[in-house]
């Protein structure tokens, strides 16, 4: 029976990021866009096809005065109409929109409307508070004209366009990642638009309506109330309205799925708006170191219901996608998945990448009852927050703030389980059975409420006493069995191609795996292996150790010298258990006997933490 | 190209240019990649004082005085990238001034629970340079002193010492902790490690926790004294446990390092209603949004009285974070 603990999520997916919702429209929003525009550069000159969100020219004093006005209102749009470079800031702050708004459609063009050799590079520029952002590209071909053959007229010149950029204001002091990934999607959007110029025109003849609609405007400005004419472009163009549908997806959850000319899918995702917890977010970087250190013995968590989920990807996606999508569960690990999906760990490594980076699924350890669970610090365990709301209606009797305070101390799911508590009033009502236990859990780490613990294991051996100037000149073992990584071969690079295939790791390949020692006694092959695994400890070091009782069985000492090295506090219980194929009451049993030497502590696991609490 | 320009264009309008106006723009070039925030105030400056001079003297449109531009941009280029400041004389009774300031941060919000403390040594700090207020309150941050006390000793009213106390942390003087109390609760993070790792961090940690007068604690037992803090165990188990540990070590002094480095944190108490009938009014301070330190400090009821009040209330659930 295949448990799939994310049944039953809501399928509203905004109510997963209640904050950023509200967020994202006030003013000051570092990740939003404020406009976006469309110039061009050809044979008639520098021209601003499309800009969005265009100038409210309405708001105009004049037209203001008829309406009745709010004493308490600033006027700042005075200022713009007579100010065409935007220049005028010291009278009263403007906001970022009217900055960008105060910059006319002239200059923007010409500012914007690079010259043929900027054309592809990345394109930036800062005025004051707006940082423009974009990709130029130049059109090699000139459209071929189609000349009706009864024309008799000769023919004409026809204006060819020989670049364009799609740029985007940002504000000045958006984070520079944020600056690339908006960089990036102008990039796509315009390799998609160059694409489809050279197989039907398409942009010169969405250029040309949104220019006949500009002419048109203003040639017709009747009964003095201006309108703008990039309102009228909207229902004409379709490009117009893939741009607006850029910006406002944009500005509110961060992914942008466009089908230019109905034809080519661009699809982006800014990582920003995706990764929130709470205020912040997760940078990208910090997502792709975390994803460069997963192992096989981590498994992939969902965010979203299966069904959801499939129906969200395009039609021509990977079948490996799907099939990953349809076995994953959060009690498999990602080897087990390789396993069941029949794919190569590679390729899973590959698609849970891709998944985590679009928001759609976090790595975790694999649900089993001896994990350990404890609130995260940053979870919210207000009475009247939206999850509280949504727990009670997913978990009818059961109301998030009293489970969540059954997290306060570390426990493991088996405890759970545990008849020994006393039936209180409302401990009845607490109990659950294990089932939903586990859906409970799965729905609090999907929401960033909980951190697993895990155990970390450190060799500091005591200081000897007659020599106290020169123990502390011993570097720690952490410092000198330095450097044997034991993550995942260097295969995982996003987008580059492999040539190790086989990973179905059973443990990486280091000096000292299992099968090496013989497990025959006291062999004088045991005995070598033990002392040079225990040459890299120094000699005071080498001694304690050897004194201690639990090492006088040469099984335990042997046991002990193999393990040394994961004895730096960054390998934690479960990760030995993987890599060594050991039972966890035989490691418990060894710290045990070993702990005159062995400093033992809890914590979360820095390298999926990400996941669950932003970098400080 | 690789590079970047940081330029800010001046136009001045005027029958006596050649053409009706002077349009010029001293700009810097930077590599593209650099963070070039700081210089931009510059860049402003460096416009402004030339506009002034121009319409002061016409400094940019004669001969003889643009000739000193190009010893003043080198000045400026090489003072700027030795020192980050630089001082520029014009002629006799001109000089410009500028220097590049660090763009830090916004501090976070000081609450009247938290506790500052110093970064670096208290003496380091000429006192004079810093405002009224700073200065008054500056012998009262010890480390133990939380914002609502130093008010109080102090005599300064509680706002002005958090904007006082937030400076002091925008300038990375201050780092704030929680309040230290025996019946705290703490648990490790992962940069625990970094006191094996991290040797500087090493050093530091047993200069800083050794009890004065004492021969330097071991970084074994100063480790097993970390390790030690975890949920359920408060200091004074921590003392009873680990008493052979705590000869040479000021406990007090290690966790209020141990929360400075982010080796520990804190974990709080917040109290939650859960159960309440319709008629009563809605939890004001028992929603889970608020610590106890908070609740404390804004009610002036002591810990063990409102631990008392709320054990026995079957109506709260406490969750710890």
């Amino acid at each position: 029976m295949m448990l799939n603990p994310s049944d039953g999520l809501p399928d509203d997916r905004k109510s997963l990021y209640p904050q950023s919702q509200s967020s994202a429209y006030k003013c000051g929003d570092k990740t939003s866009p404020i406009s976006v525009i469309l110039v061009s550069s050809g044979s008639r000159g520098n021209k601003l096809l499309f800009r969005y969100p265009y100038q409210k020219v309405a708001e105009c004093p004049s037209s203001l005065s008829a309406k009745q006005r709010n004493p308490y209102v600033l006027n700042t749009s005075g200022d713009e109409l007579d100010d065409q470079d935007g220049d005028s800031r010291e009278q009263s702050p403007l906001t970022d929109e009217q900055l960008v708004a105060g910059f006319s459609d002239i200059v923007l063009s010409t500012i914007l409307a690079t010259k043929s050799d900027m054309c592809g590079k990345k394109f930036e520029l800062k005025i004051d508070n707006v940082r423009f952002v974009g990709h130029p590209t130049l059109l090699q071909h000139p459209p071929i004209i189609q000349v009706s053959k009864t024309d008799p007229s000769p023919k004409r010149e026809m204006p060819t366009m020989i670049l364009f950029n799609v740029v985007f204001a940002l504000r000045a002091n958006a984070d520079p990642s944020v600056i690339s990934c908006m960089h990036n999607l102008s990039r796509r959007i315009a390799i998609a638009l160059q694409h489809e110029e050279r197989r039907c025109q398409y942009l010169t003849r969405e250029a040309k309506l949104m220019l006949a609609v500009q002419e048109e405007i203003t040639t017709t400005e009747t009964d003095g109330s201006p309108q703008s004419p990039f309102r009228q472009i909207l229902p004409k163009c379709k490009l117009a309205r893939d741009l607006k549908e850029a910006y406002d997806s944009l500005c509110t959850t961060g992914v942008v799925r466009l089908h230019i000319n109905d034809w080519l899918e661009v699809s982006f995702c800014l990582p920003h708006k995706i990764h929130r917890i709470g205020d912040t977010y997760i940078p990208p970087e910090a997502l792709e170191r975390s994803l460069k250190a997963i192992r096989p013995y981590h498994a992939l968590l969902l965010l979203e219901n299966e069904k959801t989920l499939l129906s969200q990807l395009p039609l021509d996606c990977s079948p490996a996608l799907i099939r990953l999508i349809k076995t994953c569960s959060a009690v498999k690990n990602l080897q087990q998945l390789a396993q069941d999906a029949d794919l190569a760990l590679l390729q899973i490594f590959q698609i849970a990448a891709h998944l985590v980076y679009w928001g759609k699924a976090i790595i975790i350890y694999p649900l089993c009852e001896n994990n350990v669970y404890m609130l995260s610090p940053h979870a919210n365990i207000c009475l009247y927050s939206p999850l509280a709301e949504q727990f009670a209606r997913q978990f009818p009797g059961h109301d998030l703030p009293s489970m969540l305070a059954k997290f306060s101390l570390p426990v493991s799911l088996a405890e759970f389980r545990n008849p020994l508590e006393a039936p209180t009033q409302e401990f009845a009502a607490l109990l659950v059975n294990q089932a939903q236990l586990i859906q409970m859990v799965v729905w609090m780490l999907q929401r960033r409420l909980l951190i697993q613990l895990h155990t970390y294991v450190c060799l500091l051996v005591p200081p000897s006493e007659d020599e106290p100037g020169l123990r502390d000149e011993d570097p720690p073992l952490a410092a000198r069995v330095g450097g044997r990584s034991l993550s995942t071969p260097s295969a995982l690079s996003f987008g580059s191609p492999t040539s190790s295939d086989d990973m179905t790791l059973t443990s990486p390949s280091m000096e000292n795996s299992s099968a090496e020692l013989l497990t025959g006694g006291d062999s004088p092959l045991n005995k070598r292996m033990t002392e040079t695994l225990l040459a890299s400890l120094s000699e005071h070091e080498r001694q304690f150790i050897l004194n201690i009782p639990a090492a006088q069985n040469p099984e335990d000492l042997r046991m002990f010298a193999r393990l040394l090295h994961y004895f730096r506090g960054h390998h934690h219980l479960e990760e030995i258990m993987y890599n060594e194929n050991m039972r966890r009451s035989q490691l418990k049993t060894l710290f045990d006997k070993f702990r005159s030497v062995l400093v033992v502590t809890n914590h979360e696991d820095p390298i999926i933490s990400i996941f669950q609490s932003p970098m400080d | 190209m690789g590079k970047k320009l940081i330029g800010c264009p001046v136009c001045i309008e005027h029958k006596k240019y050649s053409r009706n106006a002077l349009l010029f723009n001293l700009g810097l070039v930077c590599d593209a990649r650099t963070n070039t925030c700081s210089l931009e105030p510059i860049v402003k400056k460096l416009s402004g004082y030339l506009t002034t001079l121009e319409l002061e003297s016409g400094f940019i449109s004669k001969e003889e005085s643009k000739q000193k531009l190009l010893p003043i941009m080198s000045t400026l280029l090489e003072d700027l990238n030795a020192t980050g400041a630089c001082t520029l004389p014009i002629d006799e009774s001109n000089t410009i001034h500028l220097k590049l300031i660090q763009l830090r941060k916004d501090p976070p919000i000081v609450q009247e629970y938290d506790v500052p403390v110093f970064t670096q040594c208290k003496d380091h700090f000429i006192k004079s340079q810093w405002d009224l207020t700073t200065q008054q309150i500056l012998p009262y941050i010890d480390g133990f002193r939380h914002i609502q006390k130093i008010s109080a000793e102090a005599d300064v009213e509680l706002n002005l010492v958090r904007i006082a106390v937030q400076n002091l942390l925008y300038y990375g003087v201050v780092t704030l902790v929680s309040i230290f109390q025996y019946s705290n609760v703490y648990c490790t993070t992962p940069k625990v490690q970094s006191l094996i790792d991290d040797k500087s961090i090493q050093e530091e940690c047993l200069n800083y926790v050794t009890k004065q007068g004492q021969k330097r604690a071991s970084l074994r037992d100063v480790f097993q004294l970390y390790c030690g803090l975890s949920p359920g165990t408060t200091v004074r188990d921590l003392c009873s446990r680990y008493s052979q540990q705590l000869q040479r070590v000021d406990e007090r002094r290690l966790i209020q390092f141990g929360l400075m480095k982010c080796l520990i944190r804190r974990l709080q108490k917040y109290p939650v209603k859960v159960i309440r009938d319709e008629r009563s009014r809605p939890p004001r301070l028992y929603t889970g949004c608020h610590s106890y330190d908070e609740i404390c400090c804004k009610t002036g009821i002591t810990y063990q009285e409102l631990d008392e009040r709320l054990e026995n209330d079957p109506n709260i659930v406490v969750c710890w974070k």
